[in-house]
């Protein structure tokens, strides 16, 4: 970017008149813009809009992984691609149940869609991926940064922050149990505000705004490299309401999933989308279903359905609480003490999933690789 | 922000845009006028249309999507200390109770559901917010009116009357000068519509002038479900679903736009089918009662709340008896930033209270 102009491959009556009208390094051309530059210099808005994309093309010539489909395919082996693979992190959710299911976390490079009836904790699974994927590499974590698109206004921020001391603090007991120097390292920057700054938070408010915001997503990630999770809440949302045009409306979905599909492995980050479900009648009944149609079921790598399991009862859920709010500190509230820990396993009553929710459910995972 | 919506529909003028001039002559030549039209059609199309190279056109979505999208960033931490227009701020209950439950009152955007079986208090509930709306902003209000749609019966004036005349014994926390300047049944706009025309006029002609004027910041719909009552039979499942996600998506852009909580209420039916149990988060209570309407209204919720009758239960001698007046239970059923719990009230003459 500090590149001399003299230096750039542009036509030389071209660069005489920027170094005489003071234009010193690339960035500078590049910050002033084709409008600016062609009134300053004296030449038409074409020309100044091409030496600046020769311009670009020089200083960013060595980045590597560029999407967009430019140029070079890349050749390897199978081999390769499999060591790749089991090379690539996962974002661990601390909830072992959900981890195991999913091989280890949500993977990076791959699309994995959370589907579920409305409250059943898809928002939350979120926002908690987003204060995971920053957890430091000592713990376990990758160490990344999060961009949050959210459609439907359901991101709380203080709810997240709660999500957020609960890890610190989670990782501030596994220090403390271990002592060791590169954990209490790694705590000092890893605190609420340095965890609320790492969340890019993006309001879409309808699927317009959706597509340009996608459309400018990897010169984002370009530009923020530690990103290693991009989650749509959810991806319905915009696209089930008028729209006559239904196979507008496939098209659509479909470029969105392989710009995201992109996205997730030029940039080497988790792709988390969130669907609802809707009703599909059957000849003699009726089932739930994730929204948004067959050809969508293609798009994610990894679906996770979230029901509600209706064989637990009131009467288990009340039990848990009332263990729960005896164990310690019987003033707290057994609500902050069983969601600060976020997603946990609860023993010794059952194997299904606690989710933030806290309401009893099962989990089906209908994986498609 | 609120203006983007307008921005891509609108027709451009290309030459603000920082465009190569041959793009500005093929968009003018194929009679692309808005930017939805561009990002409506894809690379390939846009290439055919426009007889352009994929740079360019890479180029062209780049733009546009820029020109809509710019400055449209924020990080958690800037949300979370930013107090103004934060989501800090909420619409008060007028109780402390019932606000603690809901750590702060009703969320500012979104559409907030208020279901229950009848005379289990969610009208009382709404007409009190009609009023806590209208108090100054330090007092959990947002100093605007209220506008109450009614769908079948009529407006509840003469217990909004009382409950405006014992405001001074209900809001204790607020200084009695204030609560005497304001002037509450000037500020409440009384809608109907019984059928789901007049309703689908009414959200996107009358509630939005009232809106855009800021006469309003609460919208009351009392309540759905009796829309759809009468005019949808078992077979027309899948229009009542467009109808449904069209009203949620028009209610829902209102309230973002204007930063309206919009509060639903909704009557409940006993679940028919396991389906529909499989559908509801409702399973905790020991009632059966699930709201109307089904997934496809639930999907548009932000928060859903449910009022219930309880049959007392055995109490301590102890107890205070001046509750054995019907106690209901305020629930939370799902809401992205609560737990599902819930507390006690009474209905009062000069109100809803919770019950410590």
């Amino acid at each position: 970017m500090q590149r001399d102009v003299g230096s750039l491959p542009l036509a030389p009556a071209l660069r005489a008149r920027l170094i005489a009208a003071g234009f010193q390094t690339a960035q500078e051309l590049l910050e002033t813009g084709p409008c600016g530059l062609s009134k300053e210099i004296g030449i038409s808005k074409e020309e100044a809009l091409e030496a600046l994309q020769v311009v670009r093309q020089e200083c960013h010539g060595g980045a590597a992984g560029t999407a967009g489909g430019s140029g070079a395919t890349r050749k390897c082996t199978a081999l390769e691609l499999l060591e790749e693979e089991q090379a690539q992190g996962f974002i661990i959710t601390f909830c072992s149940a959900l981890d195991n299911i999913l091989g280890g976390g949500v993977q990076l490079t791959k699309i994995t869609e959370i589907c579920g009836a409305p409250g059943v904790g898809k928002t939350q699974l979120c926002m908690q991926l987003a204060v995971d994927v920053q957890i430091p590499e000592c713990f376990g974590g990758v160490a990344g940064e999060a961009v949050f698109i959210d459609t439907e206004g359901s991101f709380m921020v203080e709810r997240v922050a709660d999500i957020a001391a609960a890890c610190v603090q989670h990782c501030q007991l596994i220090a403390e149990a271990h002592q060791e120097e590169d954990h209490l390292k790694a705590l000092e920057m890893f605190s609420l505000e340095s965890i609320l700054s790492h969340i890019y938070y993006f309001r879409c408010r309808d699927y317009i705004e959706l597509l340009a915001q996608v459309y400018l997503l990897p010169d984002f990630l370009s530009e923020h490299s530690k990103v290693r999770l991009v989650v749509v809440d959810g991806i319905a949302f915009p696209f089930r309401h008028d729209f006559e045009d239904l196979s507008l409306r496939t098209r659509l979905l479909n470029g969105l999933a392989q710009q995201l599909i992109i996205i997730a492995n030029d940039h080497k980050s988790a792709v988390v989308l969130t669907n609802q479900m809707t009703t599909r009648i059957g000849q003699s009944q009726s089932t739930l279903v994730p929204a948004l149609g067959e050809s969508w079921g293609h798009a994610a790598t990894v679906r996770l359905i979230f029901h509600w399991d209706n064989s637990q009862r009131a009467g288990l859920w009340r039990m848990i609480l009332e263990a729960q709010k005896n164990e310690d500190n019987p003033s707290r509230n057994s609500w902050q003490r069983y969601t600060n820990h976020r997603v946990r396993r609860s023993q010794p009553y059952h194997i299904t999933l606690h989710l933030m929710a806290s309401e009893m459910c099962s989990l089906q995972l209908s994986l498609r690789m | 922000m609120c203006c983007s919506a307008r921005r891509c529909n609108q027709e451009m003028n290309w030459e603000q845009f920082d465009l190569n001039p041959k793009v500005v002559a093929a968009l003018k030549k194929a009679d692309i006028k808005s930017i939805k039209e561009i990002l409506n059609l894809s690379g390939a199309d846009l290439q055919r249309l426009m007889k352009l190279s994929s740079a360019d056109i890479q180029c062209l979505l780049k733009t546009v999507s820029h020109a809509l999208r710019r400055n449209s960033m924020l990080t958690a931490l800037q949300l979370y200390q930013d107090h103004l227009t934060s989501q800090h701020q909420k619409l008060s209950l007028g109780c402390s109770v019932l606000d603690n439950l809901l750590k702060g009152g009703i969320p500012l955007e979104g559409i907030t559901e208020l279901a229950g079986e009848s005379s289990a208090g969610k009208t009382q509930i709404s007409l009190q917010l009609c009023l806590c709306v209208q108090y100054p902003y330090k007092y959990g209000g947002l100093e605007s009116g209220a506008v109450y749609i009614c769908t079948e019966d009529i407006f509840p004036s003469k217990r909004l009357q009382q409950l405006i005349e014992q405001q001074r014994k209900m809001r204790t926390d607020v200084p009695a000068e204030i609560i005497q300047k304001i002037k509450f049944g000037n500020s409440i706009f009384v809608e109907h519509a019984a059928d789901l025309d007049t309703f689908h006029n009414c959200i996107t002609k009358r509630i939005s002038l009232l809106l855009t004027r800021g006469m309003v910041r609460l919208v009351i719909i009392d309540s759905l479900a009796a829309l759809f009552r009468c005019e949808f039979g078992a077979s027309d499942s899948v229009t009542k679903a467009r109808y449904l996600q069209t009203f949620g998506a028009q209610l829902h852009s209102l309230s973002t736009r204007f930063r309206t909580p919009i509060l639903c209420i909704n009557q409940v039916t006993d679940a028919v089918s396991e389906l529909e149990a499989a559908q509801g988060s409702c399973s905790v209570a020991d009632n059966k009662a699930y709201p109307a309407l089904g997934i496809t209204w639930a999907n548009q919720l932000l928060m859903r709340l449910m009022v219930s009758r309880v049959p007392q239960p055995e109490r301590s001698p102890g107890a205070a008896s001046h509750h054995s007046g019907s106690v209901r239970t305020l629930r939370v059923v799902f809401a992205p930033h609560l737990p599902p719990s819930f507390r006690y009230y009474t209905v009062k003459l000069e109100g809803v209270k919770g019950i410590k």
